[in-house]
C-alpha cells in the first residue's frame, strides 16, 4: 500500500466520533490541523511513530536514514523498563551524501539488520523509514522481508516519514505497523479469560507498575501494555487478549478498533490519571471481561477493590487539604482527560480557573461543565499570549500542562508543574494521585516563587529613589504582543 | 611478593595483593590482640547512636576535628591583599610554613610568608634580636613595599610587644625610618583566622591613618574578608561596582595574588590594594565588610573615625545581593542599572526552573560563620531546609543574630545552630539527623565516608578539587554557580543510584 493511501485510510476512524461527524472532505484532511508554513509546529510522522515504538523494550530500533532523525529522538521519554535496555540503544544507517547518491541505502539497511543480530540477537528489529529513504525510494518492505527470511527474525517495516504528516498521525501509523506485522504473529501457550492489554499507555517514569499490582489484585493478566515496558511477544500474543482499554485514545485508536474487527476483543476509553477515572477503568475492564465470559464475581471483587483504595487514597490526600485548599488550578493538558483531574483537586479544595477540553470528548466536556462553577472556565484551547495573561495577571496558582508551555508559566512567575510525557513522577492510578497532589504541594510552596513575583527590592514602589515599576497591565500587555500568534494547542501534545 | 623491580607497583593496588592481604591477616590474627571484628563493628554501631550523640555533644574539652584555623592563618591573608606586601610572622617558623602550605594547597599558588624563626633562646630572651635580625633580611631579600607583622603563640606568651620591637629595629635600620610596618597580636589561642583576618586589615588602616587628617569623600571602602573564592568573588565584586559606576577602594584584595598567570614571569607580588589607595581611603565616606564577624574591630575603629559602616554576610544567594547593592546604591547615590537587575533575573528564574529538585533537600551547612548564614539563607530561597548550621568559630552572638533569620521561613523550622561545635559533633548530628548533602569544605570528605552523605566544597580549605575558588559565589553570577553547584550534585547522586545496568537503570534517565 502506498504512504498516501495508508494516510487517506487512517483518515478514516470509525471509533474516533469526531472523526464521524466530519463530512468527506474534510475528513479527508486527516484530524490535525494543516500544517501552516512559518508557523510553530510540533513533531512529525517520523517523530510520533518513534514515540510510540521507543517503549518497546528488548526490540531493536533502526532508523533508515541520516544520523540526526535517530540523533535528535534518541531516548527523548522517560518510559521505563523492567527487563531489556536494548530500547534505549540508538540503531541507525547513518546516511551519507555517497549513499543518497549512489543509491546504497538499501544495502546498508540489510547489512546494519544483519550487524544488529549478530551482535545482540533480539526478538525483532523495528526499522524506521525517515524523509530521506523514503524520498529515494529504498524499498523498506522488500529489505525488511529479505532480512526476516535470512537472519531468521521479525524485521518490521515501520513507514512513516516525516514529511507524511504531523505527529499523531505518526502515532497511527505506528499503531498499523504493529498490526501488520507484530500482533497475531506468535500465540502464546497460556491464554486465559482474564487476560487484557492495554493500548496507548506508556508506562513514562515507570507509572504503569502503580496501576498494574490493582489490575493484578482482581486476578487480570496484562497481557501486553502497548507500548510501556512491552516486550515482542507481550504484542505477538495481545491478539489473544479478551479486553482492551485504550489509555491515549489519539494515538492509537485505529489499533482498538481493527483489534475488535480482527479479533473480536472489546474495547473501551479509560483513564488512570485521577481517583474515579482510575475506579472507572477498572470497572470497565471487569465489565468487558464478564461480558468475554469471565468469572462474574469479578464485578463484585471489582467494586470492594474501589471501595478500599478510594478510601485509602481519600485519606492518604486528606493532610493536604490544610495546604492547598483555595488554591487556583490551571489544568492546560493535552492528551490526559481533564475531568477526572478537575474532580480530584477539587475534593481537597482546590479551585480550578481553567481546564483545556481540546482532546476530551463531548461526554466529558458536559462532565467538566458540571464541576466547574463557570462553564468559561473550561476552553478549548488557549494562545499562548491568553495563557500568559491569565497566569501573569496572577489569576492561577499553579499551572499544570506538558513541558511546551511550561515557560510561558515560569515567565509570568507561576508555578507549573508537568503532567505531560517528561514528568519524572508517576501520577497514575490512585497512588499516582496523591504523589500528584504532594508535587502540586511542593511546587505551589518553594520559596522561589514569592522572591519571582517581587521586584527588584530597589525597583519596589515604597522606595521613593527607584524609577517606578511598571504598571502589571502594561507588562502583560507588552509581553502578549511579543508572543507569536500560534495556537497552544501547537505546543501541547498527548 | 607481588612487588618486583620489573613492575613496581603503586601503593594503592600494592596492598591489595593475596600476599600483603595474608600477612595482614596472619598478623592481625597473630600479634595484634585486637578486640575482636564484631566488638569493633559494634562500637561503630554506637557511635552512630542517639546515645552516643548526648555523649559527644557533652564533651567539655576535648575538641576533635575542628572547623577552623589560627588567627595568624587569617592575618597572613589578609595581608596578601596589598601591593607589594609581606607577610612577617614573629615566633616559630613552622607555624608559618603551615599557613603557607594552606594558602598554596587551596590556591594552587606560591605563597610567599616569612618568620622571625624564634628559637629557644629567644624565647627565653624574648624575640627582639629575631625581630631586628628578621625585618632587616625580609627587607633586602624580598624587596617589599611593606611588611606585615604578626604573631604566633610562642611570641604572645612570651609577652613581645609589637610596637615597641619594630620600633627598636627602625631605630637599628633594619629597615627605613618611613617603611611601612603595620602589626597584628594574632595569638592562636584567642579567636580564629577571622579574627585574624580583623585585627591585621584593622592595623594595616592604623599604620595609614593614624593621626591624618580626614578630608571626607564620596568613596566607599568595601572589606570582603576572610575568603578561600576571593579570586572569583573580588572580581565579579569589582565587575558589578563597575558596572554601577561607584567609586570604591577595596580593601585587602587577594585576587590577583593568588592567581598569578603562567608567562614567564615569577611574580612573588601581583595586584593587591594599593598602598596611596589605602592612605586615600581615609577620606572615604563609609567603609562596609562584606563578612560582619571578620571586621568588628576593624568596622569600630573605621565608625571611630566618623566613617558610615554596614556590614553583610558573605553577599551569596539573591536577597544577600539584593540587600548589598542596595546599600551601595545608597551610599553612593548610583543607580543599580539595568543590567543588573536582568542578572538577577536570570538567577531567579534558574532557581525557579529548578525548584523541583532541591524543594525540601535537607543540608547540614558548617564553614566560617559568615558563611553559614549565608549558605543557610540561600538555601532557605531555593526551598531547602538547613538542618544543621555549625560554625566552630561561631559566637553566642553569631547564633542569636542568625537564629531569628532561620525561624523566619518555613524552611529554617527544623534548623539547630551548632556555635562552637565541631566535625565530630557533626559526625554525630549526621547520623542521628540525617541530611541529603553536606556543604563545607575539603575536611567534609571524611563525614561524606562515614556518613555516606554527599559533600559540596564551598568554602575554604579545598585542597582535594582544584579550581573552585576562580570562580564567584557573591553576586546573582555566583549565585548561579552555587545553584549550580547544589543541582549537579543532586543529579550525580539520582543517576549514581540507578546506575546499575539491567538493575536499577530504568531510570537511569537522559533528561531530567
Amino acid at each position: 500500500m502506498s504512504s498516501q493511501a495508508r494516510v487517506q485510510a487512517l483518515f478514516n476512524e470509525p471509533a474516533c466520533e469526531k472523526n464521524q461527524a466530519k463530512d468527506a472532505s474534510t475528513r479527508k484532511k486527516g484530524c490535525s490541523k494543516p500544517l501552516t508554513p512559518g508557523a510553530a509546529a510540533g513533531g512529525c510522522a517520523f517523530d510520533g511513530a518513534k514515540i510510540v515504538l521507543q517503549p518497546v523494550t528488548d526490540v531493536a530500533h533502526l532508523i533508515h536514514g541520516p544520523l540526526a532523525c535517530e540523533g535528535n529522538s534518541w531516548d527523548n521519554r522517560g518510559a521505563a523498563s523492567s527487563g531489556s535496555a536494548l530500547w534505549r540503544r540508538s540503531f541507525t544507517t547513518d546516511l551519507t551524501e555517497l549513499d543518497v547518491v549512489m543509491g546504497q541505502g538499501e544495502k546498508k539497511l540489510f547489512r546494519a539488520i544483519r550487524e544488529i543480530v549478530e551482535a545482540h540477537a533480539p526478538p525483532a528489529v523495528f526499522v524506521y523509514s525517515t524523509c530521506v529513504t523514503a524520498l529515494i525510494g529504498d524499498d523498506l518492505d522488500a529489505v525488511c522481508f529479505r532480512a526476516a527470511e535470512r537472519f531468521g527474525l521479525p524485521v518490521v517495516p515501520v513507514h512513516a516519514p516525516g514529511f507524511v504528516g504531523s505527529k499523531n498521525l505518526g502515532n497511527k501509523l505506528a499503531g498499523e505497523a504493529l498490526l501488520d506485522h507484530v500482533v497475531g504473529a506468535y500465540e502464546p501457550d497460556d491464554v486465559g479469560p482474564m487476560d487484557v492489554n492495554i493500548l496507548g499507555e506508556y508506562n513514562l517514569a515507570g507509572e504503569f507498575w502503580m496501576v498494574k499490582p490493582l489490575l493484578e489484585a482482581l486476578g487480570m493478566r496484562v497481557r501486553a501494555c502497548i507500548p510501556g515496558d512491552a516486550r515482542y511477544l507481550d504484542i505477538a500474543g495481545a491478539h489473544t487478549a479478551r479486553a482492551n482499554m485504550m489509555v491515549c485514545s489519539t494515538a492509537l485508536i485505529n489499533m482498538a478498533r481493527k483489534m475488535e474487527e480482527r479479533w473480536g476483543i472489546p474495547f473501551f476509553e479509560g483513564s488512570f490519571y485521577g481517583v474515579s477515572d482510575t475506579s472507572d477503568a477498572l470497572r470497565q475492564l471487569a465489565r468487558l471481561l464478564v461480558s468475554q465470559g469471565a468469572d462474574r464475581a469479578l464485578t463484585g471483587r471489582a467494586e470492594a477493590l474501589i471501595a478500599r483504595e478510594e478510601a485509602r487514597v481519600w485519606r492518604r490526600l486528606e493532610p493536604y487539604r490544610a495546604r492547598l485548599a483555595g488554591k487556583r488550578v490551571l489544568l492546560n493538558t493535552g492528551g490526559v482527560k481533564s475531568w477526572s483531574v478537575v474532580a480530584a483537586l477539587q475534593e481537597i479544595g482546590m479551585e480550578i480557573v481553567g481546564t483545556a477540553t481540546k482532546k476530551s470528548t463531548d461526554e466529558d466536556k458536559e462532565r467538566i461543565k458540571k464541576l466547574l462553577k463557570d462553564e468559561k472556565h473550561a476552553f478549548d484551547n488557549m494562545a499562548p499570549r491568553d495563557l500568559y495573561a491569565l497566569l501573569a495577571s496572577g489569576k492561577a496558582d499553579i499551572m499544570l500542562s506538558g513541558g511546551r508551555t511550561q515557560f510561558i508559566a515560569l515567565k509570568a512567575k507561576t508555578p507549573w508543574l508537568d503532567i505531560n510525557q517528561e514528568r519524572h513522577h508517576p501520577y497514575a492510578g490512585y497512588d499516582g494521585m496523591v504523589e500528584l497532589v504532594r508535587q502540586i504541594d511542593l511546587a505551589i510552596h518553594n520559596p522561589v516563587w514569592a522572591q519571582a513575583r517581587a521586584p527588584a527590592p530597589w525597583d519596589a514602589p515604597t522606595r521613593a529613589s527607584a524609577r517606578p515599576a511598571e504598571s502589571g497591565a502594561e507588562t502583560i500587555a507588552l509581553t502578549r504582543r511579543k508572543f507569536a500568534a500560534t495556537a497552544a494547542d501547537e505546543l501541547g501534545e498527548c | 611478593m607481588p612487588q618486583s623491580a620489573e613492575r613496581i607497583l603503586d601503593h594503592a593496588p600494592l596492598f591489595r595483593e593475596p600476599e600483603y592481604q595474608d600477612m595482614f591477616a596472619r598478623k592481625k590474627a597473630m600479634f595484634e590482640c585486637g578486640v575482636a571484628d564484631a566488638a569493633v563493628a559494634e562500637q561503630g554501631e554506637h557511635t552512630k547512636s542517639w546515645d552516643y550523640r548526648e555523649k559527644n555533644l557533652a564533651r567539655e574539652a576535648l575538641v576533635v576535628n575542628p572547623a577552623k584555623a589560627c588567627q595568624p592563618l587569617g592575618a597572613v591573608f589578609a595581608a596578601a591583599g596589598f601591593e607589594k606586601t609581606m607577610s612577617f610572622v614573629h615566633g616559630s617558623q613552622g607555624c608559618v610554613a603551615y599557613y603557607r602550605s594552606h594558602l598554596s594547597r587551596h590556591f594552587k599558588e606560591p605563597c610567599s610568608a616569612v618568620s622571625s624563626s624564634m628559637t629557644e633562646d629567644a624565647a627565653v630572651f624574648g624575640g627582639l634580636t629575631n625581630m631586628v635580625d628578621g625585618l632587616a633580611n625580609a627587607y633586602s631579600l624580598y624587596a617589599p613595599k611593606m611588611i606585615a607583622v604578626s604573631t604566633t603563640c610562642m611570641a604572645e606568651v612570651i609577652g613581645d610587644d609589637l610596637h615597641s620591637f619594630i620600633q627598636t629595629a627602625k631605630d637599628k635600620n633594619s629597615v627605613p625610618r618611613e617603611f611601612d610596618v603595620p602589626f597584628a597580636h594574632t595569638p592562636a589561642f584567642v579567636g580564629s583566622h577571622v579574627d585574624g583576618y580583623d585585627v591585621m586589615v584593622k592595623g594595616v588602616l592604623e599604620n595609614f591613618w593614624k593621626g591624618a587628617e580626614r578630608k571626607p569623600n564620596g568613596k566607599i571602602n568595601i572589606i570582603p574578608g576572610f575568603d578561600g573564592f576571593c579570586v572569583g568573588n573580588n572580581r565579579e565584586l569589582k565587575r558589578l561596582l563597575d558596572v554601577m559606576g561607584v567609586d570604591y577602594t577595596l580593601i585587602s584584595d587577594a585576587s590577583d595574588q593568588f592567581d598569578t598567570p603562567s608567562d614567564g614571569e615569577y611574580r612573588m607580588y601581583d595586584g593587591g590594594t594599593k598602598l596611596d589607595d589605602v592612605k586615600a581611603a581615609l577620606d572615604a565616606k563609609a567603609t562596609i565588610s562584606l563578612q560582619h564577624w571578620n571586621t568588628r574591630k576593624t568596622l569600630e575603629y573605621a565608625g571611630s573615625l566618623g566613617h558610615e559602616t554596614a556590614s553583610f554576610h558573605y553577599p551569596m544567594g539573591v536577597r544577600a545581593t539584593d540587600e548589598l547593592l542596595m546599600k551601595i546604591s545608597e551610599l553612593s547615590g548610583k543607580a543599580i542599572p539595568e543590567s543588573i537587575r536582568l542578572e538577577r533575573g536570570r538567577l531567579i528564574d534558574a532557581m525557579a526552573d529548578s525548584q523541583s529538585w532541591l524543594h525540601g533537600k535537607k543540608y547540614a551547612i558548617y564553614g566560617d560563620p559568615d558563611f553559614v548564614s549565608a549558605m543557610a539563607r540561600f538555601v532557605l530561597e531555593t526551598g531547602g531546609e538547613p538542618i544543621h548550621c555549625l560554625a566552630t568559630n561561631g559566637t553566642k552572638h553569631w547564633e542569636q543574630e542568625l537564629a531569628p533569620t532561620l525561624a523566619a521561613s518555613p524552611f529554617g523550622k527544623d534548623a539547630k545552630i551548632w556555635a562552637g561545635k565541631d566535625l565530630w559533633h557533626l559526625r554525630s548530628l549526621l547520623f542521628t539527623e540525617p541530611v541529603d548533602m553536606i556543604i563545607g569544605n575539603s575536611y567534609g570528605k571524611y563525614l561524606e565516608r562515614d556518613t555516606g552523605t554527599p559533600l559540596l566544597r564551598l568554602t575554604f580549605p579545598i585542597f582535594d578539587r582544584h579550581h573552585h575558588h576562580r570562580f564567584p559565589l557573591w553576586g546573582y553570577q555566583g549565585g548561579l554557580r552555587v545553584l549550580t553547584t547544589i543541582l549537579d550534585k543532586v543529579f550525580d547522586k539520582l543517576d549514581a543510584d540507578t546506575i546499575n545496568p539491567g538493575e536499577t537503570d530504568y531510570s537511569y534517565d537522559l533528561t531530567r
